[in-house]
């Protein structure tokens, strides 16, 4: 399940506020004060338009660990309403194309930061 | 074909420029052991990158799910997905697979290319489909959807053995983007990692998400990837 993040999100009590607001991260490394007694399900993710590709309205979304970037890719096709002959990609540090399998989780971990990890995502059409 | 947005502009790899982002990215491999290294060819000053690894594949269909971790790390290369059959697997003849990728420069497109082939340890060589379905089942949508619909067989220009190609025309077009907006952000991007992190999964083969933090030293200059003529 991905949900919006411009409410305080149901799935994480106690963490309100704009984004970037320091001390309420969520899980992660970032957590200023020691280790969290348990990392939260979901991770917050800011998705970013690169090219010509739609912009989506809502950017910042709470993500579980384990969805997987190929699971991000089709919940954005479909939230875009891309064709199925149009392909997406996901970046990270507008850098590195994570394997489909690679959870968002670890992505977090590794490049996540002020609380969230930030996507690029990019479509791309199918030889037509 | 299409033409480029306004405001964005194609990136051109120099042949100079590749040789460097693949300096970098064979010193990341030796770095973590994933295998890759600079060849040459004696004829010509040309050189590319060469990756070989096997892959045991089981010949069965089913498998028990919930399998002690043995069986996982043993064929760690196994992209074949568990599926919900509940039968228990005997484990049935197991296949060696030989898998072999280069990365070459092309002077005609000014982008690397990817060539790749596949063999059993008798040599067979095994068809595109053949590989393909090895491939994890999320990327084999991309195989339909993608736009490398032209891979085709083609004569290695070095080697004269014929491997398949992901045809180099349409590279460009889906690089452009992520190079143009990285650009900005004045990130050195490795035009080698971005581009075989993107299209490498969809025949077999994933970079180890390290290479994501390759960061040589820092240089002023915002030029990574060569502008265009224009």
């Amino acid at each position: 399940m991905i949900s919006r993040r411009h409410d305080p999100p149901k799935l994480h009590p106690g963490t309100a506020g704009p984004e970037g607001s320091p001390g309420t991260e969520l899980g992660g490394g970032t957590a200023a004060g020691g280790v969290n007694a348990r990392p939260s399900p979901a991770v917050d993710i800011l998705l970013k338009a690169v090219g010509d590709t739609p912009i989506m309205k809502t950017k910042k979304w709470a993500v579980e660990r384990t969805r997987t970037i190929q699971g991000l890719v089709d919940f954005i096709k479909k939230f875009l309403k891309l064709m199925a002959s149009e392909q997406l990609f996901i970046y990270v540090n507008q850098s590195f194309a994570p394997s489909p399998d690679q959870e968002v989780g670890t992505l977090y971990e590794c490049f996540g930061s002020d609380g969230k990890l930030v996507l690029h995502y990019c479509k791309t059409q199918a030889w037509g | 074909m299409s033409c480029s947005v306004a405001g964005e502009e194609d990136f051109f790899l120099e042949e100079k420029r590749f040789k460097q982002y693949c300096e970098e990215f064979i010193k990341h491999s030796l770095q973590i052991g994933d295998g890759w290294e600079w060849k040459t060819s004696k004829d010509l000053g040309d050189g590319y990158l060469s990756k070989t690894h096997f892959q045991v594949r089981n010949r069965n269909i089913a498998k028990e799910r919930n399998n002690d971790n043995i069986e996982q790390t043993l064929f760690t290369d196994v992209e074949e997905s568990l599926d919900d059959s509940q039968v228990a697997g005997v484990c049935a003849t197991e296949e060696v697979i030989r898998y072999e990728y280069h990365v070459l420069y092309s002077s005609s497109y000014q982008v690397p290319v990817l060539y790749f082939r596949a063999c059993f340890l008798d040599g067979r060589p095994l068809t595109l489909d053949e590989i393909w379905k090895n491939v994890h089942a999320c990327y084999q949508a991309r195989l339909l959807e993608g736009p490398w619909d032209t891979i085709t067989q083609q004569e290695h220009p070095l080697l004269g053995q014929p491997y398949f190609v992901l045809h180099p025309c349409r590279t460009n077009e889906f690089m452009s983007p992520i190079l143009t907006s990285s650009q900005k952000q004045n990130r050195h991007t490795n035009y080698i990692i971005l581009w075989l992190s993107t299209v490498g999964p969809v025949v077999g083969l994933n970079l180890p998400l390290s290479y994501a933090k390759v960061a040589p030293e820092q240089n002023t200059n915002a030029d990574s990837v060569e502008r265009p003529l224009s």
